[in-house]
């Protein structure tokens, strides 16, 4: 073939690859948008000052008040197991690990744990949880703020071991090697300066998870339950946004629809304002190893 | 030091230094891979020692057998002697801390930690000794004038430390390094990631340290070698060709192989 027939054809491949790249692009968007822009459309004209003054058991003359300091309450609850477990899991297996392969079989089950189904994940916790706390305490706590932050604990435990291993792994190893040549032992290399070195990826890992388990819904069904009242007790049964959401759009009347909407739209909001947070993060460390 | 007779010993022509590191049949195998092919040498104290050779000839594997950072990294092994003031740091018995802090190394890419400048200098002393307040500030100062970095960083030790540039924080790897007073300095490439201006600062530097330090300095770049180093060795394929004065080894080679690579034959 000449060469101005191999640069013709070249041209065309080129062209074809372009047209089904741009196309696959454009109906992935089209989609995406299309979701955001209902939820934008139909949350905001339920979007009252209501929406966080009043309970969900005032039903349709009600608000997600308690549905959103349940949610919050979780939140809470879920990182605060996750976060520390999550950060020092990916510590060994990016420090003391990495190359084991009790490491690599670990990060495996991980990876699994992370692409698990979330409602197993609540059963689960209903198993070790709900049940034996309601056995010890005669039926007075089962359902509770607490194994719903548990469950959740559980979706973002694996996000965050991910990238904290990740992140680790990718602080050059002549870091470790000028650290350790200055008799520095391992435990401070890995505290002081390895963590610090990495500590923007970490904090962008535990967004990432936040955001991941704001928006569940099936884990909480089995373990916080729901609740038309405000609570933020951990041991009382607690409303969530999703749950809410849930409840509200099997029901017949439009209003709850309407509430249903604006509670997506807030737990859409509060997602949009992690990833935010997150890009400010990593934009804010200007400095950094290349 | 009576063993003037072996093959490879001090350079001939330096009789009037002391022996610091004196190398002894040194084996080093990375799983199947012999690296380090029998190496006896010994190095000078308060001199600078080169070691060229072509990549993968083993001068960066023979460096970092120097003060054990090979030993973070599983298979690898080595055998034979390394004497250092005559006591083997091979043996398990000699205490990593006590070697670390006698042999301070920097290394091809400056790395400083993710902390302020001061702070950078001040961690590694830390680990080693208590000192007040004062006493610190005045040993990380003492290390910044001796890296030739002091004047430019005086007003700014609080910043980060990534801030600086590539020559500047290279010395301050080097300002880490000697804050603990090692006797023993290992350069790996020091000025390989570096432009020319950074490049000729390090040099002069090592130059200014070694009426202090021992260095052993690996370099791939020849002109480097001659132009700081007292004596080099030339190694390839994970032997010791030759180690003589620099001055006879760039001008009248005893070996075939150097003079090859010397004259860029080959390399």
């Amino acid at each position: 073939m000449s060469a101005q027939g191999l640069y013709t054809r070249r041209r065309i491949t080129n062209a074809i690859a372009m047209t089904f790249g741009t196309a696959a692009t454009v109906l992935g968007l089209f989609f995406l948008v299309w979701i955001l822009w209902l939820t934008l459309i139909n949350g905001i004209s339920a979007l009252h000052g209501s929406l966080f003054t009043k309970i969900t058991a005032y039903g349709p003359q009600g608000g997600l008040a308690n549905a959103i300091v349940g949610s919050l309450m979780m939140d809470l609850i879920a990182l605060l197991i996750c976060t520390p477990i999550g950060v020092m899991a990916g510590t060994w297996l990016a420090e003391y690990a990495r190359l084991t392969r009790l490491g690599t079989v670990i990060r495996f089950l991980n990876d699994i744990l992370l692409s698990a189904p979330s409602i197993v994940l609540g059963l689960f916790v209903y198993m070790i949880i709900v049940l034996p706390m309601s056995n010890m305490t005669h039926g007075a706590v089962s359902f509770s703020g607490f194994a719903g932050g548990v469950a959740l604990a559980l979706i973002g435990l694996p996000v965050i071991v991910r990238t904290t291993d990740e992140m680790l792994q990718l602080v050059p190893s002549t870091l470790r090697e000028a650290a350790l040549a200055l008799g520095v032992p391992q435990w401070k290399l890995t505290m002081q300066i390895l963590l610090r070195a990495a500590s923007s990826g970490i904090v962008t890992g535990v967004l990432l998870a936040l955001a991941r388990l704001a928006g569940e819904t099936a884990p909480l069904l089995f373990t916080a339950f729901g609740n038309n009242f405000m609570t933020a007790h951990p041991l009382d049964k607690m409303a969530s946004v999703p749950v809410a959401i849930y409840q509200y759009t099997n029901d017949p009347d439009p209003t709850l629809h309407a509430i249903a909407w604006a509670g997506a739209l807030v737990i859409t909001l509060f997602v949009l304002a992690l990833s935010l947070l997150t890009r400010l993060f990593f934009s804010r460390k200007k400095v950094s190893y290349g | 030091m009576d063993d003037r007779a072996s093959a490879i010993a001090t350079p001939a022509a330096d009789t009037a230094h002391r022996i610091k590191i004196r190398v002894h049949d040194l084996h080093f195998h990375y799983k199947e891979f012999h690296a380090l092919k029998g190496i006896s040498m010994d190095i000078p104290e308060k001199q600078v020692t080169a070691i060229i050779g072509p990549s993968g000839c083993g001068k960066s594997t023979l460096l970092r057998i120097f003060n054990r950072i090979y030993a973070i990294y599983p298979g690898m092994e080595a055998k034979g002697k390394i004497l250092v003031d005559g006591e083997d740091i091979l043996d398990t018995r000699y205490s990593m801390n006590r070697l670390r802090s006698k042999i301070g190394m920097v290394f091809q890419k400056p790395v400083p930690f993710p902390m302020t400048i001061f702070e950078n200098v001040a961690y590694g002393i830390r680990h080693h000794e208590k000192l007040s307040k004062a006493n610190m500030a005045n040993r990380v100062e003492e290390a910044l004038h001796s890296a030739a970095l002091w004047s430019e960083v005086k007003d700014k030790l609080k910043q980060n430390a990534l801030s600086l540039s590539g020559g500047q924080q290279q010395r301050l790897c080097i300002a880490r390094a000697i804050a603990l007073k090692p006797e023993v300095l290992l350069l790996d490439e020091p000025t390989s990631a570096l432009d020319p201006i950074a490049t000729g600062r390090i040099e002069q530097l090592v130059e200014e340290l070694k009426s202090q330090f021992t260095i052993v300095m690996v370099t791939h770049n020849m002109q480097q070698a001659a132009r700081c180093s007292d004596q080099t060795a030339f190694m390839y394929l994970g032997e010791l060709i030759e180690f003589e004065q620099t001055e006879k080894i760039f001008t009248k080679p005893d070996k075939k192989q150097t003079e090859d690579y010397i004259t860029g034959r080959f390399g």
